[in-house]
């Protein structure tokens, strides 16, 4: 179908050096001398140059190379793929380009070289500085490694960000909340925090059944939420989405673009794609439709994304939305009402208690179309 | 038409699951009326959920052709019946066409207390009893201690019972030649005017009310002018035949015989069971005896969750009253639940069944409230008033006093579990009658205990704490006075008309106390504190709550993640639809039926 232009371009890097015991991404545990790595970056090479001269990479504004582990793969691959990028599109400083990377591959040489190949945004999958937690999780660093990458990432980027997780088993309320200190002392200018789900199929899924690990408790989650709500707001953070914190001007583009009917393209395995036109928006992974909207639940779907950030959305946008979604000012008033959204400055945005009832809040926007 | 002589009109009686079904299958392929090729399970047996729950629920008569070891060919009528207890009415009225039964009995279970009725009703038929030991195949058979207990048990003589296997074909030549020469051919005066027994009908789409006949006097003929004595409704004998099963339509039904009869009639409420059909000029003015109106023993309300379900479900309603004279309805109205009927039901067996073919059969997602009973309430001054549903209950300042109906019940048991049941009947408010020794393995215990408790999973229960030997059967006592209260229950403050039931003084604080603690585990948390009480009038007996939710979200939402996101909130969409919003409050089905498990 003819379609709006791509302005986020997602690459996938599947491959980790073990898998944590939480994570059901696409990845797998792989050598990092794997002949495999090599046949997957080329492919994912001229993946990039066929898109390029198909014409879909040319209003990309940001980039995204995610996992598994980027940084797992190496330099000398990185570099291919890097410089693939850099003649296949625009990649030039005013282009978000960010790339994931875990501490024990994350080296001083690795930042220097992905800084000059145009990754102008590290973050770092920390999800703790407590060893004892990370062990518990199956990370494959300790505390001491996420400091030195963080430092060590300082020394070519300003935007550095920390992932970190809440409500893991034996994880105790102050050691989240030293794991969020020490995150601000190191000067990073943005945090992700993310409560543990446990996943179908992975060894914490199987570890609940079987009763080794607790099942995560919903109160102590939001408990440990909003523990970091408080701690990062102090230190001059900004909740600009519902896990994400930065300092002011240091706000995710790429992620935001997610959230604001952006049309994306995903290159590589389990990358999704988000094509759209006026009437239509579609999502693709691997070849197969995962979601074809009509009109109606793109505005509902909109919404619903708009809803995950602190702007919310304009009351522009909701008297557009009210044309082709008749119950909107019923199911507003109603969300209003329960306190989980807030008219404020003529933008509807979500409340700490929609944040935290999020299923409630998205899930009655959902529901309209 | 045959000779009255050489026709023999007989049941087959037995407890539930002791292999009727089987059997009668097995006569009709061993006398050729069906060839093996076309065999199916429980060909009698035709609604779905009759083979999948393997009991027979509507009645059935088949004719059968059988030339004897003598030369001679006769005509048997085969009628099927229903082998539960919500059905005994039904029975009795199949066994009044008949001249004998044969009672089977299982090889491996002995007597049980249906088995007992059963036969019970068959004497007091004056049907001659031929008694067959079932399932003889089976390696844990023991046809020697079966045949004493049906001597000790019964006193019925069963040196020759027939022992057979309707799995195998053991036996069923030695029960056709007993059918022959033990139950008596009817007598009937061919030429006195037409009296025939209603013992069953069932609705045809394509041609009406059809009726399932005997024969008692006279004759029956197409295009006759006919009269239904109880409902005094004329008919048009449209058609009359015999079934083999296949129906057969024939010119006339002959004195002894059994048959079908097309009457043209859009409403089965005028063709009873157990009435009487005349001719409507020259007809008789005494009605066979033993006609009695099927009376409804347990209510419920049903409400479809989906308010626009309403008019389906009251067609629906509709469409299986026309088979189904016993389920009686009316609109009910809940603040809870919206608008529903209240429906009444033979038995519980009765209730699921109909409940699972509006599911099932009409695809209506349906909620049902704890199944009641029927009270009558004396108010001061005298006046009574029958009361369906709890909801209906005047002020207790308007209350003179209440009764609750009673049933007599029949529990047969090895000696061993007689302590287990009295603590459980005694618990649920039963009288000890008496108890016999029917033989050395089987007690028989009597009770009486109000209908309203053995509803509530009693018979589950009892299975269970005497190991599955229990067996139990009942009959309406009468009604007794009882001290009653309604106990309501509340969420957030609110009193629930659908939740609320009634329940005896002594027990009500017991219920109320257990029945919040389980509604607190299947209330799932809301985004607010629900808190639930149990109260009569305004006091408070039990009291719990379910926290508010405090975060449900789950954090990533990226590329992907988005689209697992949308069928995570389709997911939760539809689990909303299996739940009844009651004001803000989202209450999952099984709230409403959790007084059902509510254990002493």
């Amino acid at each position: 179908m003819p379609h709006d232009p791509y302005r986020a371009l997602y690459l996938h890097v599947p491959f980790c050096v073990k898998r944590c015991s939480y994570c059901d991404f696409t990845t797998s545990a792989v050598a990092t001398d794997d002949p495999r790595i090599d046949a997957y970056v080329e492919d994912l090479c001229l993946a990039i140059r066929r898109k390029s001269k198909e014409g879909e990479l040319s209003a990309i504004e940001t980039v995204y190379l995610g996992g598994g582990t980027p940084s797992h793969i190496g330099m000398s691959r990185l570099s291919m793929l890097l410089y693939a990028l850099s003649t296949s599109m625009r990649l030039e400083p005013d282009v978000e380009c960010s790339m994931e990377a875990n501490p024990e591959s994350l080296t001083p040489n690795m930042v220097r070289d992905i800084w000059a190949l145009g990754v102008n945004r590290l973050s770092i999958g920390v999800q703790s500085f407590d060893d004892k937690v990370l062990e518990t999780i199956g990370r494959a660093h300790d505390a001491q490694a996420a400091c030195r990458a963080i430092e060590a990432a300082h020394e070519r980027f300003i935007n550095v960000s920390c992932d970190l997780m809440c409500g893991i088993p034996g994880q105790s309320a102050e050691s989240f909340e030293r794991s969020v200190s020490r995150a601000i002392e190191l000067g990073v200018s943005h945090v992700s925090v993310y409560p543990l789900t446990i996943e179908p199929h992975t060894p914490f899924d199987r570890m609940v059944l079987s009763g080794e690990l607790p099942e995560p408790d919903d109160d102590v989650e939001a408990e440990q939420m909003q523990i970091a709500q408080s701690l990062l707001a102090a230190a001059g953070f900004e909740r600009y989405e519902v896990a994400s914190y930065a300092k002011p001007g240091y706000e995710c583009r790429h992620n935001i673009a997610y959230w604001t009917g952006v049309p994306y393209l995903g290159i590589g395995t389990s990358a999704a794609t988000m094509t759209q036109n006026s009437e239509r928006r579609m999502r693709m992974t691997d070849g197969s439709v995962t979601d074809d909207l009509n009109a109606e639940q793109m505005v509902a779907e909109d919404l619903m994304l708009g809803m995950r950030m602190t702007r919310g959305v304009s009351g522009e946008k909701i008297a557009e939305a009210r044309l082709v979604l008749p119950r909107l000012d019923e199911t507003i008033d109603k969300l209003v009402e329960e306190g989980l959204a807030a008219w404020s400055e003529d933008r509807l945005r979500p409340t700490e208690r929609g944040w935290l009832l999020g299923n409630e809040l998205y899930g009655a926007l959902f529901d309209l179309a | 038409m045959t000779d009255p002589s050489h026709i023999r009109n007989f049941s087959i009686i037995a407890h539930i699951d002791h292999g009727k079904s089987t059997l009668s299958d097995r006569i009709l392929e061993m006398t050729g009326t069906i060839a093996e090729r076309d065999m199916q399970a429980q060909l009698l047996d035709t609604m779905d959920i009759e083979r999948e729950r393997g009991i027979t629920i509507k009645s059935q008569a088949v004719r059968v052709s059988y030339q004897a070891d003598d030369g001679e060919e006769y005509q048997f009528n085969l009628i099927d019946t229903p082998g539960h207890v919500d059905f005994t009415y039904e029975v009795s009225r199949s066994l009044a066409a008949c001249e004998g039964a044969v009672l089977v009995v299982d090889a491996t279970q002995g007597v049980e207390a249906q088995t007992v009725a059963n036969a019970m009703m068959a004497m007091n038929a004056n049907l001659e009893i031929i008694p067959l030991i079932n399932k003889i195949d089976l390696p844990s058979a023991d046809p020697e201690r079966v045949r004493a207990e049906i001597e000790d048990a019964l006193a019925i003589p069963a040196d020759d019972a027939v022992l057979a296997s309707g799995k195998t074909g053991v036996g069923v030549h030695d029960l056709l030649e007993a059918v022959v020469y033990n139950i008596p051919a009817p007598t009937g005066d061919a030429n006195a005017p037409l009296r025939a027994l209603i013992f069953d009908s069932y609705f045809d789409p394509y041609r009406g009310v059809v009726a399932l006949v005997r024969i008692v006097d006279g004759s029956m003929r197409k295009g006759q002018r006919l009269r239904l004595m109880a409902s005094g409704k004329d008919i048009l004998a449209e058609e009359v035949g015999a079934r083999h099963p296949v129906e057969e339509p024939l010119p006339e039904l002959g004195v002894g015989e059994v048959g079908y009869l097309v009457t043209g009639l859009k409403d089965l409420v005028h063709v009873k069971v157990g009435d009487t059909i005349t001719l409507a000029e020259g007809g008789v003015d005494n009605p066979l005896p033993g006609y009695r109106e099927a009376k409804p023993m347990v209510y419920t309300g049903l409400f479809p969750i989906e308010s626009d379900q309403y008019e389906p479900l009251k067609e629906a309603l509709e469409k299986l009253s026309l088979n189904d004279p016993a389920l009686l309805w009316e609109p009910e109205k809940s603040h809870a639940l919206g608008f529903g009927f209240r429906v009444g039901f033979l038995g519980l067996l009765h209730m699921e069944v109909v409940k699972e073919r509006l599911e099932r059969e009409f695809n209506l997602d349906l909620l049902a409230t704890a199944p009641s009973v029927e009270y009558h309430v004396f108010k001061q001054g005298g006046e009574m008033m029958s009361l369906h549903s709890p909801q209906e209950m005047p002020d207790p300042g308007e209350i003179e006093h209440i009764e609750e109906p009673y049933l007599k019940a029949k529990i047969l048991i090895p000696p061993d579990y007689v302590g287990a049941v009295m603590d459980l009947t005694v618990a649920r408010r039963g009288t000890f009658v008496t108890m016999n020794y029917l033989s050395q393995n089987t007690v028989e215990m009597l009770w009486e205990i109000p209908l309203s408790e053995l509803i509530m999973d009693y018979f589950d229960k009892l299975k269970s704490n005497t190991k599955g030997y229990a067996s139990l059967d009942y009959d309406f006592a009468g009604y007794k006075p009882s001290q009653l209260v309604k106990l309501d229950i509340l969420l957030s403050g609110k009193p629930i008309d659908a939740l609320s039931f009634i329940v005896h003084k002594d027990k009500a604080y017991d219920r109320g106390r257990v029945l919040t603690e389980k509604l607190k585990e299947i209330i799932p948390r809301q985004m607010f504190e629900v808190p639930i009480q149990a109260a009569i009038g305004g006091r408070v007996l039990a009291r719990e709550t379910v926290k508010a939710k405090r975060k449900d979200v789950l954090a990533k939402c990226y590329g992907g993640d988005i689209s697992r996101k949308r069928k995570l909130l389709e997911k939760q969409k539809q689990g909303k639809k299996r739940m009844k919003a009651i004001g803000n409050v989202e209450v999952p089905q099984e709230a409403f039926m959790a007084i059902l498990k509510v254990d002493d």
